[in-house]
């Protein structure tokens, strides 16, 4: 009648195995889209002193832009270009109208941006609706693969996973290992000094905040594909990337990295295992982090 | 002084006498507008007189809500107990919220970000407690013995009476040597500190009393709005708040009111014929920063001085 109670035991642990290594890969993908935003979000805050809250607002706006362009032109590649330059455009005219001539009070910035996402949010409402909509997926990257171990998986996740760390790399390698990247990085430690050396600060700034606008109209595009593309969206994902860059450590590419994969793993095992209280597994520990390290795992003091 | 005074009396009155002279709508509205003046008064408290920006206070209005909807719903607690109950677990909550003070700035901000969306998203998720998105509806009218609220009429002097009182509490708060830390502390934390004041222990204290004014608006709008649900905890409450404070000016007792008052009544005129009311307030925010970052009462400070020779 029973299964011997060993064997059932061995059949729990096996699916509870499986479940185990199915939420890693599902953090680990949400861990790459959330680096894709919360690097853009940090390396602007580390170099301008910029808090922008609009940035969960870029991406769902870029999302969109994505959405329609392959809808047209069903091209996947395409959707991410435009929707990118869409936000670097946007991005470009927020930064040099609204936010600098504030200047570095962040509470101003912080008011000023969230009304800025508000304003986006609502046009994007007046433009797409308030339905779910999710962007298509390229042929070549529909359906699940097998993964050693028999587990299946969605292509479209792992892909997402390679774009995530490949993005982390150049960015690792623009940062640390070009000219420009030093600039950048001497400009975070100390932005006079670098003005006084005789570099162009501003172009600097502007070239920092068109690569993380791009990187989050991108993220827009390739997360609406595998989340929805819906209001409301803009602030959860903005949440999460903040999440991300506080436990990181505003400013530093690393701790945005380390955030990433910390928060996309609490997340997927906070969802699986206690999903009442699964935005408890994921703030719970960043706010005992924050109460003895403020300023994140690779932060700096101020 | 004495004018001040004057003021103030005949501002009461005509408050008293409202509800005669005005319908049914104002009168809901108004009630509507001093519980959330009340709750970004209490935001006030620290971004106007402790320099801290919290976006947080969602959190402690809406505890309390909850608190006193369940006791009083489902458990049928009296409004004698459930309305302290919810006043106690909100305040509760702000003593441990309160260690955010530890951090400053842009860690300030954000940290009470992840704190509001901690209670939110149990409000959300833990749906056999709390009701999920249906909430806790409805909320009886208070009535304590045999006194019993009987309408939004009566229900609007309830709150005016509590709202004066508490605005009084917080005038002696702030002029007394503690208020004037805070200040002190907002000026110049350094110069405080090593004037010998524990920082740290005034900022803690000032947020728990800051959560207790939150949770005494939550308590006062549960019984308002007849029922709760997440929205009540959400980050636009808490952000909306700060913005009533902003746009009325911070650091005085009129403005958060002020500003409640704008945003609530413009809410209610752009819904009627615009259907994206957020954008409008998305424009409000950038336009107050930009162009009035002292809010209201600031202008109305500059354009005294400058009837008085002052200004530059």
């Amino acid at each position: 009648m029973l299964a011997p109670p060993g064997a059932s035991f061995a059949l729990f642990l096996r699916s509870f195995m499986s479940g185990v290594i199915l939420q890693a890969i599902n953090g680990i993908s949400l861990a790459a889209l959330l680096f894709l935003l919360a690097s853009g979000f940090t390396l602007t805050f580390g170099l301008m002193r910029v808090v922008n809250m609009a940035y969960g607002a870029y991406y769902l706006l870029g999302g969109y832009i994505g959405y329609s362009v392959a809808r047209r032109t069903g091209s996947f590649e395409l959707a991410i270009l435009c929707g990118g330059l869409t936000i670097v455009v946007l991005g470009f005219f927020v930064d040099r109208f609204l936010i600098r001539p504030i200047g570095h009070n962040h509470l101003a910035q912080v008011l000023l941006t969230v009304g800025v996402a508000f304003v986006i949010g609502e046009v994007c409402l007046a433009i797409w609706g308030g339905d779910n909509l999710r962007v298509a997926i390229p042929p070549w990257l529909r359906g699940g693969m097998e993964l050693p171990g028999g587990l299946f998986y969605p292509k479209y996740r792992l892909a997402l996973i390679v774009l995530g760390t490949s993005t982390a790399i150049l960015l690792w390698l623009l940062y640390h290992k070009t000219h420009i990247g030093a600039v950048v990085r001497a400009g975070v430690d100390d932005r006079e000094m670098v003005n006084a050396t005789g570099i162009n600060v501003d172009r600097l700034f502007a070239l920092v905040s068109a690569l993380a606008s791009f990187l989050a109209g991108l993220a827009g595009v390739v997360g609406g594909a595998f989340l929805t593309l819906n209001p409301g969206a803009e602030w959860d994902i903005l949440v999460l990337a903040l999440v991300v860059v506080i436990v990181g450590g505003l400013g530093s590419l690393e701790g945005a990295i380390l955030g990433s994969i910390i928060v996309g793993l609490l997340d997927a095992y906070g969802r699986w295992l206690l999903p009442e209280f699964s935005y408890f597994v994921l703030f719970g520990p960043m706010a005992v982090l924050l109460l003895f390290r403020a300023t994140g795992i690779f932060g700096k003091e101020q | 002084m004495t004018a001040r005074v004057l003021l103030l009396v005949a501002a009461l009155a005509i408050a008293a006498a409202l509800p005669s002279l005005v319908g049914e709508f104002w009168v809901t509205l108004l009630t509507q507008i001093m519980i959330f003046g009340l709750l970004a008064l209490s935001a006030d408290l620290l971004l106007g007189h402790a320099g801290l920006f919290s976006l947080c206070h969602a959190a402690f209005f809406a505890v309390a809500a909850y608190t006193t909807a369940i006791l009083q719903v489902r458990h049928g607690v009296s409004t004698a107990l459930a309305a302290p109950a919810g006043i106690l677990a909100g305040t509760i909550l702000s003593f441990v919220f309160a260690f955010a003070v530890r951090t400053r700035g842009v860690y300030f901000i954000l940290i009470t970000l992840a704190f509001g969306y901690i209670i939110w998203g149990v409000a959300y998720r833990w749906a056999s407690f709390t009701g999920g998105d249906n909430g806790v509806t409805n909320v009886p009218f208070p009535a304590i013995g045999g006194l019993r609220v009987a309408g939004p009429t009566q229900y609007y002097y309830v709150v005016l009476v509590a709202v004066v009182l508490i605005a009084l509490a917080y005038r002696v708060l702030i002029t007394s040597p503690f208020g004037l830390t805070l200040r002190g502390i907002k000026s110049s934390e350094s110069r405080m500190r090593s004037l010998g004041y524990d920082v740290g222990s005034h900022l803690y204290v000032a947020f728990v009393l800051s959560g207790l004014i939150a949770s005494i608006a939550g308590v006062l709008y549960v019984y308002y709005n007849r029922f709760i649900n997440p929205v009540a905890a959400s980050f636009p409450v808490s952000l909306e708040a700060v913005l009533m404070a902003i746009v009325g000016g911070t650091g005085t007792i009129l403005g958060p009111f002020l500003g409640s008052g704008i945003i609530l009544v413009l809410r209610n005129w752009v819904s009627g014929f615009f259907h994206y009311y957020t954008a409008v307030l998305g424009i409000v925010f950038i336009v107050t920063v930009l162009f009035a970052p002292q809010g209201i009462m600031g202008l109305v400070a500059r354009w005294r001085a400058g009837n008085r020779g002052e200004g530059a």
